[in-house]
């Protein structure tokens, strides 16, 4: 595309007819409230705390609601809450802004946060500081929504950190334990990695451009060199990779599965780590004038997606195989936004969000039953004795192996076409889309293949663990209920009924997409999924000893896997340990010889000198009149000879 | 006349002022800082202060040097042990005053050149004084009734006996 | 006739006794009494001027001290009963807690 058309089509895109006044906040606001209160409150009753934060959630939740229905077809309400500060002509506001993107994300985070709130008081019951569980929930769910609504930069920032903080939070909820609070750490500190980036791009932003509101930044945007918009694209995909887990900082997703499962679901599978797809949907107009960032968007994502899914295939641990898979599905995602088609990076956000928050929670659910137990070589058989989580983890199985008319194959299918079609907008992809969309295929069959070995390895079969496994509580099977059923149905009404690609037109570039296909057609192009599912039943169902077999074949390719590429252990040896020694060596020699030396030599020095003074200080006030005269005495002679 | 009457005050100053350092009993120095005061009062008075020089016999040889006696009395405070002293430094002490004195005198007496003459263009008047302090100081004397507020709520907290002394 | 010059000598003489009196002195409350001859001492020398420059600041501050000296003399003589009921003297060479 031209340099002109896509500046004006970013122009275009982000002019909206903008209705003042609306109080936004008060969406956010709920939640912070709730945060407060299920701490205060929870503290003398420990109950009531999740009551009270799900409640919060769910009147948030009803806001948005109101406000999506008030939003007017291609408008967008805001509410300019103060001004935060100016210097010189700079001048950044405290800015809500709702407009369709924000809709269907705010939809995404209440929604799916209410159900997940209502999950936890089932499955945090038994947990002594659940007031202190709620109160994060509340505050996580109040940061999202500031990273959402937020309508420029900065405050985005604020949600973006603020997301962070719950996150570390959360994982390190049990902080009792070690490990779980090093996974915290990690979280958090990988995070700052990617959040410097961020901070750069939102620099640079403001220093070339003069704003950081979205809509200002639409209207200004165009006139600057191409290597500025690549280096802006790409200090903002840094800040993305570090939130949303890609390729080289997706490293703290599997360990941030050390918080309890809900949080899981919540913060790192359907809301959270979809901040930088957010981000990057936000600053489409950004990316589409640096065809070089989106190839590099693109093929991170495709590692990340790639080496995420064979790394998910040995995983013994239920929750690691999700943990994986959603990164997995995040580099999905990034393919689709690095393809241009940022909507479809939204569908997939939305319906992802839909059955891996239902996985999760599922597998939430099968370590309540099993009683904290989370290897899968443990479960097998749990189909009989739990069936409505067993039925609804199948169907969000099913609908992230993109199975027909489950949620994940229209977003799947999506993506690849816009994989394919993606050299029309960008020539530099002209030459790498079909490629491109034959890995992303390749993908897809993993993500088929391992799912549905968790599924089989845990619902399947007969039991063999060692405790006594029931069905959970209602408050936990009834969002689980919800989940699956929007898992099941939720792709084919934004496809073709309620229209995603419509509803976001306004705010995103939306190009010309195919004719809706018959349901054959789609049954047929669900081939990498039918594929993926019928191999791992066939495997973990009838001929059982082959995985073993396959496993054994080429031990260091299993050993690779198993040990997940190794990437810790790089880290640790590239940057951790030198950056260790380094600060034992600023330890050793800047601290403790220069530093501390000059400061305990200062103090030798006063030292001495006190002992040598402290002779005249007899402690008779006799002897200090006299000085105290003589003194005097002498000040007058001086003043005598002058 | 006045010069007469001026050596004469001078001279019971000095005399007493010596008393009160040189007197071993403490009750004994106290009398003598009395008729110091009553002196300085008189030199006051002499110097056209009368406001200054009531307030010296009120407050100084009244009101202060009554507690002081008082607190003499209370802590009945026996003589002086004779000081087992260095007497060196007793006259070095002595010595350094004396050099003080000079030095002092020195500095004055060359400072001012021009031999000042005393004026009487406005005298230290009750009127006068008044007037002043309640309109060009006033606010140093609203401050100093505060200070005195001060000293009088410290004064009972330090000397005051702690409960858990008593029994 | 009478100058400056001599109330200023009567001053400093009167200064010095009280100074001479403070560092030989051993009793708490004789100190406390030679503090009080240098500050009358000053008086003399505050109310010459006041006289000399033919205005009344000179007696204002002298007013001022005499404020001072009574709220010390309060202050001063409380302090010196609790140390007598502390130390069970008044003999500023016992109160030398300070010095190690």
């Amino acid at each position: 595309m031209e340099h002109s058309t896509v500046v004006e089509s970013a122009q275009h895109l982000t002019h909206h007819v903008t209705t003042q006044g609306a109080a936004l906040g008060i969406i956010a606001l709920l939640p912070l409230v709730g945060s407060f209160l299920a701490f205060v409150i929870g503290k003398k009753n420990r109950d009531s705390a999740g009551w009270i934060a799900t409640l919060a959630a769910a009147l948030s939740f009803g806001c948005v609601l109101n406000y999506f229905f008030a939003l007017p077809e291609g408008g967008a309400f805001e509410h300019r809450v103060f001004e935060w500060f100016s210097a010189g002509n700079i001048s950044v506001d405290f800015l809500f802004r709702f407009d369709q993107l924000t809709a269907v994300m705010c939809l995404v985070v209440t929604g799916i946060g209410s159900l997940i709130h209502l999950y936890s008081i089932g499955y945090m019951a038994e947990d002594e500081s659940r007031h202190r569980f709620f109160c994060y929930l509340n505050l996580f769910l109040f940061s999202m929504l500031l990273l959402v609504l937020g309508g420029n930069l900065l405050v985005l920032f604020v949600g973006w950190e603020g997301v962070g903080l719950c996150s570390y939070l959360l994982i390190g909820f049990w902080f009792k334990n070690l490990s779980f609070a090093a996974a915290g750490k990690k979280a958090f500190i990988v995070n700052r990695i990617g959040d410097a980036g961020f901070l750069l791009a939102i620099f640079l932003i403001l220093l070339n451009f003069g704003t950081i509101d979205f809509v200002e930044l639409g209207q200004r945007i165009g006139g600057a060199s191409t290597e500025l918009y690549t280096l802006i694209a790409l200090c903002l995909f840094v800040g993305a990779t570090g939130k949303s887990a890609q390729i080289p900082l997706f490293v703290w997703l599997p360990d941030a599965m050390a918080g309890p499962t809900p949080v899981s679901a919540l913060i790192h599978a359907a809301t959270m780590v979809t901040a930088g797809v957010y981000l990057l949907a936000r600053m489409h107009y950004l990316f589409v004038l640096a065809p070089l960032a989106m190839v590099v968007v693109c093929t991170v994502a495709l590692l990340t997606s790639l080496v995420a899914a064979l790394i998910a295939l040995v995983q013994n641990d239920i929750k690691k195989v999700l943990a994986y898979s959603t990164v997995s599905q995040l580099g999905f995602m990034f393919l689709a936004a690095g393809a241009g088609a940022y909507w479809v990076a939204v569908f997939h956000l939305v319906t992802h969000a839909f059955f891996k928050a239902c996985l999760f929670l599922g597998s939430g659910s099968v370590i309540h039953a099993c009683h904290h137990e989370q290897d899968m070589r443990e479960m097998g058989g749990l189909g009989k004795i739990m069936p409505w989580t067993a039925a609804t983890y199948w169907i969000s199985t099913l609908a992230i192996a993109g199975i027909a008319p489950f949620a994940g194959y229209y977003s799947k299918h999506h993506i690849i076409t816009a994989l394919q079609t993606s050299g029309e907008s960008n020539s530099l992809m002209l030459a790498y889309g079909e490629c491109f969309a034959t890995v992303a295929t390749v993908v897809a069959v993993l993500t088929a293949f391992y799912m549905t070995r968790s599924a089989c390895m845990t619902f399947l079969g007969s039991y063999r663990g060692h405790s006594h496994p029931h069905e959970s509580p209602k408050t936990m099977v009834l969002p689980l209920v919800v989940l699956a059923f929007l898992a099941f149905v939720g792709g084919y009404l934004l496809e073709h009924q309620l229209s995603l690609a419509g509803y976001l037109h306004s705010v995103l570039p939306v190009h010309a997409h195919g004719e809706s296909e018959g349901f054959l057609a789609s049954l047929l192009h669900s081939w990498p999924g039918f594929l993926g599912v019928g191999l791992a039943l066939l495997l973990y169902t009838k001929l059982t000893v082959v995985p073993a077999k396959l496993y054994g074949l080429v031990p260091p390719v299993s050993k690779l896997l198993a040990d997940k590429f190794y990437f810790d252990e790089i880290y640790d040896f590239l940057i951790v340990k030198p950056l260790y020694l380094f600060s034992f060596g600023l330890w050793k020699g800047a601290d403790q010889a220069v530093i501390d030396g000059s400061v305990n030599g200062t103090a030798a020095v006063v030292d001495m000198t006190g002992e040598v003074v402290r002779v005249t200080e007899t402690g008779q006030l006799r002897h200090y009149g006299l000085f105290m005269f003589a003194a005097g005495v002498f000040i007058t002679i001086f003043y005598l000879i002058l | 006349m006045e010069t007469i009457v001026f050596y004469l005050l001078a001279a019971s100053i000095v005399f007493t002022g010596v008393a009160v350092v040189a007197m071993r009993n403490p009750i004994h120095s106290a009398l003598a800082l009395v008729c110091n005061l009553i002196g300085v009062a008189a030199i006051f008075a002499s110097l056209q202060a009368h406001f200054l020089a009531t307030v010296q016999v009120i407050v100084y040889a009244g009101a202060i040097m009554v507690l002081v006696i008082f607190v003499i009395m209370l802590l009945n405070i026996k003589e002086e042990k004779p000081a087992r002293e260095r007497f060196l430094l007793l006259g070095g002490v002595v010595l350094a005053g004396f050099a003080f004195f000079v030095a002092l005198s020195f500095v004055f007496l060359h400072q001012f050149q021009v031999t000042p003459e005393l004026t009487d263009e406005i005298t230290g008047s009750v009127a006068n004084i008044g007037r002043v302090l309640f309109t060009k100081y006033v606010f140093p004397f609203e401050a100093a009734s505060l200070l005195i507020m001060a000293a009088i709520v410290g004064s009972i907290m330090i000397a005051k006996t702690k409960r858990r002394e008593v029994s | 006739m009478v100058s400056v010059n001599h109330y200023l000598i009567l001053s400093l003489l009167m200064f010095s006794i009280g100074v001479t009196g403070f560092v030989i002195r051993k009793n708490a409350i004789v100190v406390f009494m030679c503090v009080e001859l240098m500050l009358n001492a000053v008086n003399i020398a505050f109310v010459a001027f006041a006289r000399m420059h033919g205005n009344l600041d000179g007696e204002i501050a002298v007013f001022m001290v005499m404020v001072v000296a009574a709220a010390e003399a309060a202050v001063g003589l409380a302090i010196i009963i609790a140390l007598f009921r502390n130390a069970k003297s008044v003999d500023t060479d016992d109160a030398a807690e300070l010095r190690l």
